[in-house]
């Protein structure tokens, strides 16, 4: 982990200087345009293709793990079914190896300042290192303080008090792994999956959507606008369609 | 051409040593009637290439019979047509034969041009003369064998061609009269709404009642009432001509080049007198077909597809907003016999034309990424049988034919 320090005269000249230099090779310069807006044929960004079968980041038994960790936080009930059965997994291991795993997008140079709470993550590892030094610092606790089991042998009442005590940062997972920030980011990317479209590989069947009545990936609503009290009568659509788009629901 | 382009034009040819009309008066108002011939003529839709310099060649054409590429019409002496004479550029226009005899293939439609009265071609030939000589070498033909031999355009010409000038319809008024012979001579609309016959020549029978058009389908513009422009007012039809964009449709593809080329350039008049003309074609869909019913399957996915995919800027029924999203109920354009450009604007999505009226060029965004070729064929057969359209279904085979 990070050592805190504090800015200096010297650190914030160079930084200054590090920006400016940096800035150079990568300037856009407006352009201008006349008559027709620039338009391209088959012009798309359509989301990556979705790979279904097999695991990209995680091992099988980093899966297993995270399968019975997301279990808990989405069990099967009246509501939907579990997290993991929705996808969420499938969700979390394809974001790993992804821009959001490598924090490819985020400045993660130093220098590294303790932040609040509020400004987020402070460190350089991606969310991808987290999770694996996360769930190996969780079975080496589950393992050394529940009988040598593994955290999905546990009964759910355990699995749950084990959570909670990660969730609260009561339980010390050592290798620097700082509990409550490890609970956090497994029930953020938990949510991510079960909530995000489809395309992207959780919330399966729209299941999470069907369960809130959320219509999706539509953006008009002027024939419904007026209808007050009224059920919105459409069902969920995903970026990449619905059944009844190839007659699978009739 | 604006004026400013015209006066730069005039400049260049008072300047240039080969202009030897340079001076004479009554050879600028050639020059200026002889542009108005070009714009007419729409030359510049096929003879400049999109970005390229004027009438110096243009964009290849993709025909039946092979490729071709329009060539070097500028007075450059070794790639242009410098070294023609007056009499060469007649014959060219009028037979389709060009200096030294060259056969021209007839998508220099010369079969329509030879409608043109000599005054009008000997005042183009005078302003083709104004234009900026570009060193630009085309190729023409780029025709298989046989039909390379340009040779065998004298028997296509026995066949398909009669040179003969307009022949004016006494029983119609001065107005139909020019509108007819814009349509039939120079601005050529046969040349793509004409069926072809198996040899290419128009099929005189069903004059302007669609036809098929490098991957796009120009569309019947007889007075039909559902599938060509009867249900259009003369204002809707020069509207739709003078700037792309009227209450029902937006020009795209093919027509939004001839509109932004030659008929936004038109003068009212002309304009008017072609809409008058269409108005009077007669009906070409005899039986209006019966739309096919909601509980056919392919209308069911065709109405999933298109609510969650099309109505936010088309409406939920097919209302369109207007002079920015085409309606598409009861529309003459999605009622076409052929849904290729349909599908074409579904699967690689299409952009309106700009023109100074409308410069907003509202444009139809690429599906073909998130349909496949079956739903692309139901949500185009449930908007075809929707809202007062009626028209055949659309076969999956009519969309891959689209895909690269």
């Amino acid at each position: 982990m990070s050592t805190p320090t504090s800015p200096t005269r010297r650190r914030v000249l160079s930084t200054a200087a590090w920006l400016a230099a940096s800035s150079i090779p990568g300037v856009a310069f407006a352009r201008s345009i006349s008559g027709a807006l620039p338009w391209d044929a088959n012009s798309a960004a359509p989301p990556p293709k979705l790979q279904l079968n097999g695991w990209f980041f995680f091992t099988s038994a980093e899966v297993e793990t995270v399968t019975a960790i997301v279990d808990r936080l989405i069990p099967a009930d009246a509501l939907s079914p579990s997290g993991a059965e929705c996808g969420v997994v499938v969700y979390i291991d394809r974001q790993m190896i992804g821009p959001f795993g490598r924090s490819s997008r985020l400045y993660t140079q130093g220098p590294f300042f303790l932040g609040t709470p509020r400004q987020g993550w402070q460190s350089p590892d991606t969310p991808a290192q987290r999770w694996r030094a996360g769930v190996a610092a969780l079975e080496r606790w589950v393992a050394a303080n529940r009988t040598g089991r593994r955290f999905a042998a546990l009964a759910a009442e355990e699995k749950d008090a084990v959570l909670k005590d990660v969730e609260a940062g009561k339980i010390d997972l050592g290798a620097g792994v700082d509990a409550k920030a490890f609970f956090a980011l497994v029930l953020q990317n938990t949510m991510e999956g079960f909530f995000a479209d489809p395309a992207y590989g959780g919330n399966k069947d729209m299941a999470s959507w069907r369960m809130l009545g959320f219509p999706g990936a539509r953006y008009d609503y002027r024939d419904h606008v007026d209808k007050h009290g009224q059920r919105y009568p459409l069902p969920p659509v995903s970026i990449t369609g619905r059944p009844e788009w190839a007659g699978k629901v009739d | 051409m604006n004026p400013a382009t015209f006066l730069l034009a005039l400049a260049a040819a008072a300047l240039a040593p080969t202009a030897a009309f340079a001076g004479d008066v009554d050879q600028a108002d050639r020059i200026g009637r002889g542009a108005y011939q070009a714009v007419l003529g729409d030359c510049a839709g096929c003879h400049t290439a999109p970005g390229g310099a004027p009438f110096a060649g243009g964009a290849p054409i993709a025909t039946p019979f092979g490729t071709l590429i329009p060539p070097n019409i500028t007075p450059d002496r070794d790639t242009g047509i410098g070294d023609w004479s007056l009499d060469d550029f007649r014959s060219a226009m009028t037979r389709g034969v060009g200096h030294d005899g060259i056969r021209l293939y007839p998508a220099m439609p010369y079969p329509n041009y030879a409608k043109m009265p000599e005054p009008d071609i000997d005042d183009l030939w005078a302003f083709l003369g104004t234009i900026a000589p570009v060193k630009n070498d085309v190729d023409a033909n780029q025709l298989p064998f046989p039909f390379s031999i340009r040779t065998l355009m004298i028997g296509w010409n026995l066949l398909e061609f009669t040179p003969k000038p307009f022949a004016p319809d006494a029983a119609q008024s001065a107005e139909w009269n020019r509108g007819a012979y814009l349509v039939q001579g120079p601005a050529h609309c046969g040349a793509c709404h004409t069926p072809k016959t198996i040899f290419g020549g128009d099929d005189a029978g069903k004059a302007l009642t669609g036809a098929s058009l490098q991957g796009w389908w120009a569309p019947d513009i007889t007075a039909a009432p559902t599938t060509g422009v009867g249900s259009w007012s003369k204002e809707e039809l020069v509207a739709y001509l003078a700037t792309g964009v009227n209450g029902h449709t937006i020009a795209s593809g093919p027509m939004a080049e001839a509109i932004a080329a030659s008929t936004s350039k038109m003068t009212p008049e002309d304009l008017g007198a072609i809409a008058t003309y269409l108005k009077t074609l007669g009906p070409s869909d005899a039986a209006r077909p019966t739309p096919l019913a909601a509980s056919d399957p392919a209308m069911k996915h065709g109405a999933a597809i298109y609510v969650d995919n099309c109505s936010a800027c088309h409406g939920g029924r097919g209302e369109g907003s207007k002079d920015l999203f085409p309606a598409l109920a009861s529309s003459p354009i999605v009622a076409q016999a052929d849904a290729t450009t349909l599908a074409r604007m579904v699967v690689i999505g299409s952009q309106g034309v700009h023109t100074a009226a409308k410069p907003t060029t509202p444009a139809m965004p690429s599906l073909g990424w998130r349909l496949d070729d079956a739903a692309v064929a139901d949500v185009l057969t449930f908007v075809r049988n929707s809202w007062g359209n009626a028209a055949a279904r659309v076969t999956p085979g009519t969309v891959a034919k689209l895909r690269n």
